[in-house]
């Protein structure tokens, strides 16, 4: 499994529209993409779960990804977040 | 009986694992709400038991607990003070300024604030003042026996020494030091001072000549106003001490500089603006009090005056009346008035619901009708205004009665029960009493309604709603019904680029002719955006999201009301969020309402419009 923490620069946070452009990014890989803040965690596929975290700017979370393409899966996916979020 | 807010907040941070488990701190109309680091600090099932949390939950990351309009601020203060937290992001700023009442509501409001926390004391001495100064009336020894000088000395203490605790209870509430402010009122009522019940009777006033203008040396007992204007002056000049002293010094200049400085503007200008207008304010109570329509306005506005502290100087008028007639007519006015007090306290003690408010409103009106209305006054009938009021017309109704029939007693001092053995015709006195009670009783009881609290209410859908019968998504796992009212366009030609794109899921878009979102089938809430503008839906495998506007994320929650919490369950057609298109047109933003399945790509024919 690989893992990393990324803060959120983005003014709205994890809302509706990053959500989606997140789950449409993560629906590339094969791994589990699992979104931890604090003690919840939620598969990074789950729109509304995402959304229901209340991620929001300023927040720092832990992002692990699991499966056969994990180590390019999670480099991508960090990248993207840094990108986007 | 009002909250601690005080003692609120000192056990919601104890069960959240204190003030360093807090990452911030707001709040709204009635919630406190709090982010968390670490939710398994939190003691839920404890929080739920603390004396002034209506209710908890965690929503969108948050703790929310459920305080109540005008509480939530004060327990907000106090907490930020317990746990050090500060927060001030500029949506709780927003939040704190709309909480903020008119001024005139203000002033009213303080002296309740004040007098809430020393209830007790109060409630229990005038209780035992009632009783305690009764029994003599009928059993005329007992007022010589050791017992009774012993507890006329336990009953009056409170009432005696009043201003230290008006004092100490202002300095909370104007956030002063406490300690300072006893000081200030301890000062007030001085033993080297001539006490004030008995400066009507001094035959000699000494004279303190620091000033270009003679300053009598009179304690404040039995005054309200004068200690409250004290120690606000007070607190407030501490504050600012605070402010511009260096830090270094601040600890002995602070003190030594308020303490002294009040004391000279509360003997130099507050007291004496007061008692000059205390004397016009007899003058007039005398004037007034001669005719049948004087004693009944008389009678009316008696209550304010012990609101402000001034009857205690009613004696001078009633010694006056008994030297020159040998007839107490006054006394009938006042038992009026008192009595009506007692009506309308009583009023309140069988109607209110809320056990505490019951508790407090028995034994207030038990003493009111003993002639010490203090506590009903106080503690139940001003916090609540219309008894108030109420019992200012039975006590005008009842001094216009007690003036045409002449009524009046030899002795003064008491009044209600205690003074019916005193009276000079005592059927006629019931009768004057009975009218000014049940005068305000039957008005409290027909005008005043106990204030429900707000947030307890569940979320009752305001009407009856009509049931969406247009399916805008259809699928495999079910129907999407048509959650808002108005024109059905597809979801490429919603304007935005996000949704139209259907990276958040296939559904459509609604141009909206209503302001109200609701349930477009039997589901669960599985999430609230914070700014209230959004909301998840699932139920059966599908999940819904609605998203009312286009960027409205950016309004912060202006504009919108959400009103269902995450983790409900809800009907098909039930409300869920009400909005305001004209705040969203005026934010420059597009109103139109996305309807999307987010997961439409794991479900089975899904085939969107309206049908």
């Amino acid at each position: 499994m690989k893992s990393f923490e990324y803060t959120i620069t983005d003014p709205v946070g994890i809302h509706a529209r990053p959500a989606g452009v997140l789950v449409k990014e993560i629906k590339k890989y094969a791994s589990t993409v699992t979104v931890n803040k604090g003690e919840k965690s939620v598969n990074a596929l789950k729109l509304m779960a995402l959304m229901g975290m209340g991620i929001k700017q300023g927040d720092t979370i832990r992002v692990d990804v699991e499966g056969a393409d994990e180590e390019n899966a999670a480099a991508e996916i960090e990248a993207f977040f840094k990108a986007n979020l | 009986m009002a909250l601690d807010y005080r003692k609120c907040a000192e056990e919601i941070a104890k069960l959240i694992g204190g003030g360093s488990n807090v990452i911030s701190a707001a709040h709204c109309a009635t919630r406190l709400r709090l982010v968390i680091a670490d939710n398994s600090k939190i003691d839920k099932k404890a929080l739920e038991d603390v004396e002034g949390v209506k209710g908890m939950f965690e929503s969108n990351g948050q703790l929310q607990l459920i305080i109540g309009t005008g509480t939530v601020n004060k327990v907000y203060d106090e907490f930020l003070a317990v746990t050090g937290v500060s927060a001030a992001t500029k949506a709780d700023v927003k939040a704190a300024a709309a909480s903020k009442m008119p001024w005139w509501k203000k002033i009213l409001k303080t002296p309740g604030d004040i007098f809430v926390p020393i209830l007790p004391a109060i409630v229990a001495s005038g209780l035992m003042m009632g009783i305690v100064e009764a029994i003599p009336k009928f059993w005329p020894a007992f007022g010589q026996s050791d017992w009774f000088s012993f507890l006329d000395l336990v009953a009056n203490t409170a009432f005696a020494l009043l201003p230290v605790l008006v004092a100490i209870s202002a300095a909370r509430v104007f956030g002063g030091n406490i300690f300072l402010g006893a000081v200030i009122g301890l000062m007030m009522v001085h033993p080297a001072l001539i006490n004030a019940w008995t400066v009507g009777t001094a035959e000699v006033i000494p004279e303190w000549h620091i000033f270009f203008y003679p300053i009598q040396q009179v304690g404040y007992q039995g005054h309200v106003i004068p200690v409250i204007l004290a120690v606000l002056f007070m607190s407030k000049l501490e504050k600012l001490l605070h402010k511009i002293v260096p830090e270094m010094i601040d600890l002995f200049v602070t003190p030594l500089v308020t303490v002294l400085v009040t004391a000279f503007l509360t003997f130099t200008i507050i007291g004496p603006v007061f008692s000059f207008l205390e004397n016009y304010v007899l003058i007039g109570a005398k004037w007034l009090a001669g005719t049948p329509w004087g004693a009944m306005i008389m009678g009316a506005i008696y209550p304010w005056t012990v609101f402000l502290g001034l009857h205690h100087m009613y004696n001078v008028i009633e010694a006056g009346m008994i030297a020159q007639t040998g007839l107490n007519t006054w006394m009938p006015i006042a038992s009026a008035a008192n009595f009506a007090q007692f009506g309308a306290c009583l009023a309140v003690a069988i109607k209110v619901k809320n056990a505490k408010t019951k508790s407090v409103a028995l034994p207030a009106s038990l003493s009111a009708s003993l002639g010490i209305t203090e506590p009903a006054i106080f503690g139940v009938n001003y916090r609540f205004m219309k008894p108030f009021l109420c019992g200012m017309a039975g006590g005008a109704v009842g001094a216009l009665f007690g003036a045409l029939f002449k009524l009046g007693a030899p002795v003064y001092g008491v009044t209600g029960i205690p003074a019916i053995p005193a009276v000079n015709n005592i059927p006629l006195y019931l009768v004057e009493l009975l009218i000014s009670a049940g005068v305000a009783f039957v008005l409290t009881i027909f005008i005043w309604k106990e204030d429900k609290p707000k947030e307890e209410a569940a979320p009752v859908p305001e009407k009856a709603p009509e049931l969406p019968t247009v399916s805008v998504i259809r699928c495999a796992a079910g129907a999407v019904m048509q959650p808002v009212k108005g024109n059905v366009i597809a979801r490429e030609a919603i304007p935005d680029d996000t949704f139209a794109s259907g990276v958040l899921g296939d559904g459509v878009g609604i141009e909206p002719e209503d302001e109200l979102v609701v349930a477009p089938f039997d589901g669960t809430i599985s999430s609230v955006a914070e700014s209230k503008h959004a909301i998840g839906i699932e139920a059966n495998g599908m999940e819904m999201l609605i998203h009312v506007g286009v960027d409205t994320v950016n309004m912060q929650g202006d504009g919108f009301e959400c009103l269902v919490n995450e983790g409900d369950e809800v009907k098909l057609g039930q409300p869920l969020i009400r909005f305001s298109r004209e705040k969203i047109k005026a934010a420059g933003y597009s109103d139109t309402v996305a309807v999307l399945l987010t997961n439409s790509d794991d479900l089975e024919g899904v085939e969107c419009g309206a049908k």
